[in-house]
């Protein structure tokens, strides 16, 4: 089948990319980020082309998905936008188990584990969270993360069509990902192709309905919206990958005993 | 899919992230640890509870307290200075007046609005860390009527008896780091010149003055 074979050259394309990224990763020693200029370092050498696809997509958001979004917030009751939200969750949950595993995060795997199980059987087919009730910690972890645990530095930011931020070895995790969705895998062998499409517009539609005001407030109150939300995505996902453990690796020099210059 | 030589090499990466994890999680933090920050966090916060629930008050009003609130709570000179980064230095005593005075109406511009706008959050301190050398993180989880939890973390500096926050970290984002990537992204874009940002901001904090 002509699909199995695409996803299979995409498998090796992704793995020789992750592979190169890591030898860059080890050549650029990504310890030196804490460096005096840490909190400048923005690897975006293709911020030409970044912007012009950051403003397509910007004009997609005005004219189709906030609108959609608001128009979902104003239509669905909360409880069915809730039970919507989980259910498309509960269905990436392997996702989450087996990156945690191939992270060696084994407490992430069983916390992950836990939370299908229970919202599975006892939370109607994943529609009710009572795993976060029982208080089972929640993170996706996908496979950007994994390759990142795995010593795998960001390479270059990447804002790709419709999907938004991300970067070249996030971009590699997201390929790897939808490769290995078993959503995915059991709707192309059931032709429920049109499941997929309709998974991943509800989806963009309830996480865009999650942030609505807060996208509007950044968008209002940036002087660079494109620079505010890279600076966003990185600190994001550096805290989804150290499972924001770590402390911030800012300095907060004292000032007032600084020379005065 | 993965080679066996592969998955040996990750494996033993594997191992070795796991280890290096775990040195991360010690208690040692948490013996040197403000409740003086805590506790000012906490006061700071029933202050601005209390100052706008009252929805009585004329919104200038407001919003002039919110700037007394912000003065009390936040070393804004501080963060304005940080938040420029290395280009401070390449500023000149006027340019980094203007910018100071444009900062703190940026700010004021920022939040005033969501202050004003309250509508019934409330807050719980979930822990107070010791963070760098001098300064505090105070973990506190915001609850709104509507919508999930959010969690806040409040970077504080004692200086003499007096504790003030000099950054803001939301679900992870500094807001301190946010601005200065941005600023440095708006004075880049304009051939490294501070004097760029300074035009840039009294645009942004002009067309919303008055």
């Amino acid at each position: 089948m002509k699909l199995a074979s695409l996803s299979r050259s995409l498998l090796r394309t992704a793995t020789v990319l992750a592979f190169a990224l890591t030898a860059t990763a080890c050549a650029t020693n990504p310890g030196d980020s804490g460096a005096k200029d840490g909190a400048y370092q923005v690897n975006d050498p293709l911020e030409g082309a970044n912007r012009v696809v950051f403003a397509v997509n910007d004009a997609v958001d005005t004219v189709a998905l906030r609108p959609a979004a608001e128009v979902y917030v104003a239509v669905v009751p909360d409880p069915i936008r809730d039970a919507i939200h989980n259910f498309i969750d509960n269905l990436m949950a392997p996702l989450y188990i087996a990156n945690n595993l191939l992270q060696g995060n084994f407490d992430g795997a069983t916390d992950a584990t836990g939370r299908f199980l229970t919202n599975t059987i006892l939370g109607a087919g994943g529609i009710a969270d009572v795993a976060s009730q029982a208080a089972i910690p929640h993170a996706s972890e996908d496979f950007g993360q994994t390759l990142a645990v795995w010593g795998v530095g960001d390479g270059p930011y990447l804002v790709l069509p419709l999907l938004g931020p991300s970067n070249l070895r996030d971009t590699v995790g997201y390929g790897v990902d939808t490769v290995g969705d078993p959503v995915r895998i059991w709707a192309y062998a059931h032709n429920g192709q049109g499941l997929m499409y309709t998974r991943a517009g509800v989806s963009a539609v309830d996480r865009r309905s999650e942030v609505l005001q807060s996208v509007d407030d950044l968008r209002r109150n940036s002087l660079d919206f494109y620079a505010t939300v890279r600076s966003l995505y990185q600190q994001q996902r550096q805290a989804a990958i150290a499972n924001s453990k770590g402390p911030s690796a800012q300095e907060f020099p004292d000032f007032t005993t600084a020379p005065k210059p | 899919m993965l080679t066996r030589r592969q998955f040996v090499a990750s494996a033993a990466l594997l191992a070795v992230s796991g280890w290096a994890g775990h040195s991360f999680i010690s208690p040692a933090a948490a013996q040197t640890a403000d409740q003086g920050a805590s506790a000012f966090i906490q006061k700071l916060g029933n202050d601005a509870i209390a100052t706008f629930s009252d929805k009585s008050l004329p919104r200038d009003q407001a919003i002039q307290r919110f700037r007394t609130l912000l003065y009390a709570g936040f070393d804004v000179p501080y963060i304005g200075r940080w938040v420029l980064g290395r280009y401070w230095n390449s500023a000149n005593e006027a340019q980094r007046a203007e910018y100071q005075k444009l900062f703190e109406q940026l700010i004021v511009n920022t939040y005033a609005e969501r202050f004003v706008e309250y509508s019934g959050e409330t807050f719980k301190i979930t822990g107070v860390a010791a963070a760098g050398e001098a300064d505090s993180m105070v973990t506190t989880q915001i609850v709104r009527p509507n919508g999930p939890p959010v969690n806040v973390s409040w970077r504080v500096r004692k200086s003499g008896a007096d504790y003030k926050i000099i950054d803001v970290v939301v679900e992870n984002v500094s807001m301190g780091v946010t601005q200065r990537q941005e600023f440095a992204s708006v004075i880049e874009q304009n051939g490294g010149r501070v004097d760029g940002l300074i035009q840039a901001l009294r645009q942004k904090v002009g067309s919303r003055a008055g």
